[in-house]
């Protein structure tokens, strides 16, 4: 209980500041508006990092009954995820000073990027269930807003997939929580895991199916298969830095869910070589090569993304299910480097249209020439996504493949792997073409005629920041791993 | 006997002669009066829940006649909480909703809005605090009579009139089976307090003697107070009442009313007929389908509304769900789940149909949720209100709504037969389609788009009055659903005395 009360600061901070945005008139002005937002997304992110340079600590906020407290806690696992909060928010904010330039409701859409930059930092340090809950589905209700943001009628309608699924899957969340709290021994989340196996026996069958609907549930917000629908729908309609921030780190959130529910309160070793584990796999490999199919498949550069994502969120759930500590390792690496990455493109996509209009992936020859720093962040991400040495996407996978390999469950030990490769190989196909038709449009195309469109350092320097750590991270994931060893030693 | 002892008949004694003062009041000193007697009856019952707290339930004889005999009123921590929150809501609903009876109520007969505000509760203490089940009788009849005149007091003709009527032989169909139950147990035990009725019916069960009559009276029963609490097939008059009525009737309908008889029901299973007699003529199986029924049907007509008010009273019936679900699953834990459900929806839904009437204010007075397009940004306080009600209809943590989630699915849980899986499907379920209809509600009230209501230009004006009523509602609802510990405690030390 010391750096306890730290942790209120970076929730509470951005939802006012949100507020204060919506409802002062000054902030109607665009100056004062992007001064503020700029000071209070630096001060909350330097409360995250202050954070992570502590050591870990507990708050005890209060008690909804004696044995539902709300409890935050900063453990390894919380680290990582406030952090890469903290970091796709700031690069996502200043891309939006620039970004939104040609959107409206400026006010409305700091508000809602801010509070939910509050509530994910919330959800990141929630020490227990209910905690994790409460920030889980008010996340939900206030990203909503981001996705609607244009108001057409594509954009509502998307919104709302996106609520009923969200809806849908953090009840599946809820359900497990009642049955957690009813067949354990306490609602904190104990590395792991916390069943009381004296009130289990008898009823393991049950609890399996509750663990794997819990497992469906949140992984609706990672977009694994079958609640993934909403995913590539939602994701594109959103302006640009709010479609880096849902694909880059809300759908890390429903991994945290998984990794929050099976390896700290379920515990590993109750789904081990049960259908729940087989289930899980197979579906997170069905989505790995079914997203990278679509995106394959996708023209508009938003939707292939998106699609992208979906595959990619399912490479850490496949790495999740392995329930091995390397393929731990590697699905947390990989939370990590895909967040980087998949901002980046979506960044550098929004760039594009925010500087020609331009949404298809056809129309983008040549692009390479007028906007080359944006497109070599685009390109680097690229290579770091379909996993090439040295660049951050190679080292989570290789992980990722080595716990399968190790893990001797039977086929999926080497299916897995197998998988992984063919959609590596798709990625490189859906990525790479858009990268050599931006820079090697063929001897035809009028090169000579495209002129300079770089956008201004708002969107730049994110973009630059953001690949600078893709490479670094690639080339030096040492820290990052001993960081991820020293927790996930703990749940094993 | 100590003073406190006498606060509860001392409530009931004020609210009677309120209602005698008011009818010669003018309507403005009708309301003030109407206002200060509620707060005393709030002050004495809140002095009754401490005091049972600390001293247990006790029994007041009536004239000082004893059992069998006399009549009695039992005071328990449940009966003291509930009579406290019963005039916390319905002084709050009234403020929520004054500017709206000073509107619809014709002029000359606002005094006698009161004065049936004042016997709504008046018989509503005596619902709760009554040992005696005739006198229960007579005042869900009192009852019954005072809330058709507040569905009828809308001064428009029509539609009003032809709500009130359903409503009106709805709710006659009910007590009249509620008397024959009444009589049928008087013939075979002999008496009408509950705890001799209770012991004789123990009796008359465990020889095996007249169970036929006891298993009609048991249903009719359960089957008339369902017929008064909503209860699905038996919720047709509801939304044509409340969706008609003035805002402060429609919230103290559904949020009071209903809850009334309910509570009701639950007394007279518990401590009159016993859960163990009940289970072996399974009509706690029997309220346990048609609340899990209810739970789902009410949700998905709701969903089916394009009148906000409507659409409140639709969801009013999935809600009572939840109450018979607790109910019927038949154990202590159920029983404490459908207490705290009674609470909770108590505290939440007026505050939903005092909002949805400050959505009708910038709205000209429209009901329909197409004119009401944004309301929630010319009007923020109700709108607050209204998501801070949807927050908890949703449950999500810290509101109202997920302290009954929790309480009923650990219930459930707890039953563990196959009630228990039912109940988390209806549970889920029902949450789900809460979620369908009342967040594409909240985002057509806090729509930006203009070009959709005529009524685009009003903002709203304040009164002191709405203010206080809907901040203290916000307030009320999120103690209920922090302060979930020492509430369910305070619940749990009530139950023996309901004859657990």
């Amino acid at each position: 209980m010391n750096a306890g009360f730290l942790f209120v600061l970076p929730v509470i901070i951005p939802v006012i500041a949100g507020l204060l945005v919506y409802f002062r008139p000054e902030y109607r002005e665009e100056a004062k508006r992007v001064a503020f937002v700029r000071i209070m997304l630096c001060v909350t992110a330097a409360f995250v990092f202050l954070i992570d340079l502590l050591p870990e600590a507990g708050l005890h906020l209060f008690s909804l009954t004696p044995e539902l407290p709300v409890l935050f806690q900063s453990d390894g696992m919380a680290k990582i995820f406030i952090t890469l909060v903290a970091v796709m928010w700031l690069a996502s904010g200043f891309f939006s000073f620039e970004y939104m330039k040609h959107e409206e409701n400026h006010q409305r859409y700091y508000l809602f990027f801010l509070c939910s930059f509050g509530v994910l930092v919330g959800l990141g340090l929630s020490a227990n269930y209910l905690t994790m809950y409460m920030f889980y589905e008010l996340m939900t209700l206030l990203t909503m807003p981001l996705v609607l943001h244009s108001g057409k009628k594509e954009a509502v309608q998307a919104a709302f997939k996106y609520l009923f699924y969200s809806v849908f899957g953090a009840l599946m969340g809820l359900l497990g929580f009642f049955f957690i709290y009813n067949y354990g021994t306490t609602i904190t989340f104990t590395a792991g895991g916390v069943l009381d196996m004296a009130k289990v026996a008898g009823h393991e069958n049950k609890l399996l199916a509750v663990v794997f609907l819990v497992v469906l549930g949140f992984g609706t917000k990672a977009g694994m298969f079958p609640l993934h629908a909403w995913l590539p729908t939602a994701h594109p309609v959103a302006p640009a830095p709010a479609s880096a921030v849902l694909s880059g780190v809300i759908t890390k959130a429903g991994i945290l869910g998984v990794v929050r529910v099976i390896y700290y309160l379920i515990g590993p070793d109750f789904i081990r070589g049960t259908w729940v584990q087989y289930a899980w796999l197979g579906l997170a490999l069905a989505t790995v090569f079914m997203g990278s199919m679509m995106a394959y498949k996708e023209k508009v550069l938003k939707k292939r993304l998106a699609y992208s994502t979906v595959s990619q969120v399912s490479y850490v759930m496949f790495g999740l299910a392995v329930l091995n500590q390397a393929a731990f390792i590697g699905a947390i690496l990989h939370v990590v480097f895909h967040s980087f990455i998949k901002d980046v493109l979506f960044l550098a996509a929004g760039a594009i249209i925010y500087k020609t209009g331009r949404t298809n992936v056809t129309e983008l020859k040549g692009i390479g020439k007028e906007m080359p720093i944006v497109m070599w962040c685009f390109a680097l991400a690229s290579l770091g996504l379909v996993g090439i040495p040295p660049l951050a996407g190679f080292v989570s996978k290789w992980y990722l493949a080595v716990g399968s390999l190790e893990s001797g469950v039977p086929f999926f030990n080497w299916f897995g792997p197998v998988i992984l490769l063919a959609s590596a190989l798709l990625t490189a196909g859906y990525l790479l073409t858009i990268v050599i038709d931006a820079f090697f449009p063929g001897s035809d195309f009028p090169m000579d005629t495209l002129t300079k469109k770089e956008p201004s350092y708002y969107m730049t320097v994110p973009l630059i920041a953001l690949t600078f750590f893709i490479v670094w991270l690639g080339l030096f994931p040492g820290g990052l791993y001993s960081m991820i060893e020293s927790f996930a030693a703990s749940v094993f | 006997m100590e003073l406190v002892q006498n606060f509860p008949l001392l409530s009931i004694i004020i609210m009677t002669s309120c209602g005698a003062i008011c009818t010669l009041l003018k309507g403005k000193a009708a309301k003030w009066y109407c206002l200060v007697c509620l707060a005393a009856t709030l002050a004495l019952n809140l002095f009754a829940f401490f005091y049972t707290l600390q001293n247990g339930a006790y029994v007041y004889y009536m004239g000082r006649w004893s059992a069998p005999w006399g009549n009695e009123i039992k005071v328990g921590v449940i009966e003291a909480l509930l009579a406290s929150a019963f005039a916390f809501v319905m002084i709050l609903s009234v403020l929520g909703g004054l500017e709206h009876i000073l509107e619809d109520v014709e002029s000359t007969k606002v005094n006698l809005y009161f004065v049936m505000i004042a016997f709504l509760m008046l018989t509503l203490l005596i619902l709760v605090y009554t040992n005696d089940i005739f006198t229960a009788y007579v005042f869900v009849e009192i009852n019954t009579i005072a809330s058709c005149a507040l569905v009828m007091m809308r001064y428009k003709p029509g539609k009003t009139l032809v709500a009130t009527t359903k409503y009106m032989i709805m709710s006659l169909l009910g007590s009249s089976l509620f008397l024959f139950a009444v009589c049928i147990l008087y013939n075979i035990t002999g008496h009408l307090l509950m705890e001799p009725m209770g012991q004789e019916v123990r009796r008359l069960y465990a020889e095996g003697q007249y169970l036929f009559p006891l298993t009609v009276a048991i249903a009719f029963m359960g089957v008339g107070l369902s017929i008064k609490g909503a209860l699905f097939p038996f919720h047709t008059w509801l939304p044509d009442a409340h969706g008609s009525a003035t805002t402060t009737s429609s919230a103290v309908l559904s949020g009071l009313v209903l809850k009334g008889y309910i509570f009701l029901l639950i007394k007279i299973y518990c401590r009159v007929i016993g859960l163990d007699v009940l289970a072996g003529d399974h009509m706690p199986d029997v309220l346990f389908l048609f609340g899990a029924a209810a739970m789902v049907i009410g949700s998905v007509r709701a969903m089916q509304q394009t009148d906000l008010k409507r659409l409140l009273a639709y969801s009013s019936i999935s809600q009572v769900g939840y109450i018979f679900v607790g109910l019927g699953l038949g154990t202590e834990a159920g029983i404490a789940a459908a207490i705290v459900q009674i609470l909770a929806h108590a505290v939440t839904k007026p505050m939903l149909f005092c909002a949805a009437g400050g959505f009708m204010n910038v709205s000209g007075g429209s009901r329909k949720l197409q004119d009401m397009t944004g309301a929630g940004r010319r009007d923020p306080l109700s709108g607050a209100a209204f998501l801070v009600g949807v927050f908890s209809m949703i449950g999500i943590p810290l509101f109202a709504g997920f302290t009954t989630k929790l309480t009923l699915t650990q219930a459930a849980l707890g039953h563990g037969s196959v009630k228990c899986v039912l109940a988390l499907i209806v549970i889920i379920v029902s949450t789900v389609l809460n979620a369908l209809y009342y967040i594409p509600t909240v985002s057509t009230l806090f729509s930006a788009r203009n070009d959709l209501t005529p009524y685009r230009n009003r903002y709203a004006h304040y009164h002191v009055p709405y203010v206080a009523a809907m901040v203290l509602f916000m307030i009320v609802n999120i103690c209920v659903g922090t302060l979930a510990g020492p509430l369910l405690e305070a619940i749990y030390a009530g139950l023996p005395s309901l004859g657990m």
